[in-house]
């Protein structure tokens, strides 16, 4: 233990001791120290000649008398210099502080102002690809009455019909007096009676087969008369043969009419759900003009029976010349003039434009 | 920030003002050693021209911080005493200051001496060296040591025991305690 206790005290020969403070100054001058306090000093005063010549000078008591207010004065001139400089610094720091502040705000706002313009442009591309054809036909469907006032003529379209329909049987009586027209437009009566009669299959099978038995009999019996009389007469007898003929078939006709109107609208009533949709879904892409899509539906409705299928085919016919393709959209209007429906005339009069 | 400035030794201080140009660190350094300034510059004042407290401290200060910036200080005091003695004799030439060979002998002991605070074996050798070096000092030398560390006299004391002065006391403590340095560190060397 004496041992260790040597060795700590042989150490303290080259232990290193801080100066005398401005407290401990005066103290050891008056020897107000503790014995362990003044040997540290005097351990430090070895080594220092400072605080070794400091003690010696205010020892003498002229100076020991100058000495405190001009330490404290000297003391106060250095803070006062180093505040200032705190201040200056102060001020820097702030100066920095509030620099990186405003361009930190600046960053964030940079980088929110991206966000948010990515996180928008996302959500359009989101929304545009969540909106499918179906359901933009079902938002243009709800958007139709709005649209119907833009484009007149296919609204026209759309109603005529039904009038059209209706001004057919009117007319149908007309055509015996008119004579240039009347032949003309009794083959094509006939060609459409073939036509409704193939459409409505079972029932009009036996009328058929009576009309062809009625119509087959008198071309035997008529060259017989025309033998009979003059050429000229022959020619004349023809006429009112035909207006005969015509004169019968209105009755015929009319029946079938009836007849066919019945399936017809029994024909027309059964799609008029989906084909009606399907009709106006083409023809919202038609005004939207996107043609090959408008083309597609209506070739696709064209196939199918009613009016929605003659009006597809016109509207085919429509589309096919306002892309250019004439000799499609002339087939088109020739088919649909063939259908001799409710928009033969105006297939024919854009047949005549064409 | 002053606070926490008055609490970093001398050396941190003088690393912070050379370093990073901290003005605040070198008032912190020269507030510490101004009581020591002021009285050791006193027998000076008024004694020319030039030479009132208000010329002689600020230009002190001014002389200070100017070589603080240039000079390797490894005590802060001894930089201090050199400077005011260069001011006191007036010279124009500033001529730096540097650290006497003794000086940092000694300063590089009291550094191992640092350095081994925290391990006993090396505490017992340091101390075992340092028993072999006194015993080579001379008788006076060695007895001022001795008393003066081992029994803890103070300087009157020992001053009284052979009729010195105090201030021949220190001298021949000093001078002790110089050689022993020197000595301990030629045996190192070797």
């Amino acid at each position: 233990m004496s041992n260790l206790e040597n060795n700590e005290k042989i150490l303290k020969i080259f232990s290193n001791i801080r100066c005398l403070n401005r407290d401990q100054l005066p103290r050891y001058l008056d020897g107000r120290l503790t014995d362990v306090e003044k040997h540290l000093v005097e351990q430090h005063l070895v080594d220092c000649n400072l605080c070794f010549d400091a003690l010696q000078v205010l020892q003498q008591q002229q100076y020991r008398e100058k000495y405190q207010p001009l330490a404290t004065s000297m003391q106060q001139y250095i803070r006062n210099s180093i505040k200032r400089i705190s201040q200056v610094h102060k001020v820097e720091r702030y100066q920095r502080q509030e620099q990186k502040k405003e361009s930190f705000l600046i960053y964030f706002w940079v980088v929110a102002a991206i966000a948010i313009s990515a996180g928008v442009i996302y959500l359009v591309q989101q929304q545009g690809k969540l909106k499918s054809p179906v359901s933009k036909a079902i938002a243009s469907n709800a958007e139709l009455p709005a649209a119907k006032p833009e484009n007149p003529p296919l609204q026209a379209a759309v109603v005529t019909p039904v009038r059209v329909e209706e001004a057919p049987a009117l007319k149908t009586t007309p055509p015996t007096t008119t004579s240039p027209e009347a032949p003309v437009a009794t083959p094509k009566l006939v060609e459409r009676k073939d036509s409704l009669k193939t459409a409505v299959k079972p029932p009009a099978a036996p009328a058929v087969t009576k009309d062809s038995a009625k119509k087959l009999p008198p071309p035997p019996s008529k060259p017989v008369e025309a033998k009979e009389t003059t050429r000229v007469a022959v020619v004349h007898k023809d006429t009112p043969a035909v207006v005969k003929r015509t004169e019968d078939k209105p009755a015929p006709v009319k029946k079938e009419k009836e007849k066919e109107d019945v399936p017809e609208k029994k024909a027309t009533a059964e799609p008029s759900g989906t084909d009606e949709f399907l009709y106006k879904a083409a023809q919202v892409y038609h005004q939207q003009g996107d043609l090959n899509e408008a083309i597609s539906r209506y070739k696709h409705l064209a196939e199918s029976p009613g009016k929605y299928g003659e009006l597809s085919r016109y509207q085919l016919a429509v589309c096919y010349r306002s892309k250019g393709q004439t000799g499609k959209a002339r087939r088109m209007f020739k088919e649909v003039v063939r259908m001799n429906g409710s928009m033969k005339d105006k297939a024919q009069a854009a047949l005549d434009n064409l | 920030m002053l606070q926490q400035l008055t609490n970093l030794s001398d050396k941190e201080l003088i690393s912070r003002a050379r370093k990073l140009k901290d003005q605040e660190a070198e008032g912190v350094l020269m507030e510490r050693y101004s009581h020591l300034m002021v009285a050791v510059c006193l027998p000076y004042l008024n004694n020319g021209p030039a030479t009132t407290p208000e010329e002689v401290y600020p230009a002190l200060l001014q002389r200070l911080s100017a070589s603080l910036r240039t000079q390797t200080i490894p005590k802060a005091n001894e930089w201090i005493h050199y400077t005011i003695r260069a001011q006191q004799a007036q010279t124009e030439k500033n001529s730096p200051f540097f650290p006497s060979t003794e000086s940092r002998e000694q300063q590089q002991m009291e550094n191992k001496v640092e350095k081994a605070a925290t391990n006993l074996k090396e505490q017992q050798l340091l101390a075992a060296t340092m028993e072999g070096v006194l015993e080579k000092l001379p008788a006076e030398e060695k007895y001022f040591l001795k008393e003066f560390y081992l029994h803890a006299k103070s300087f009157a004391e020992l001053a009284a025991t052979k009729n010195y002065t105090i201030e021949k006391t220190r001298q021949i403590l000093q001078q002790a305690k110089q050689k022993m340095a020197s000595l301990l560190m030629n045996e190192t060397y070797e």
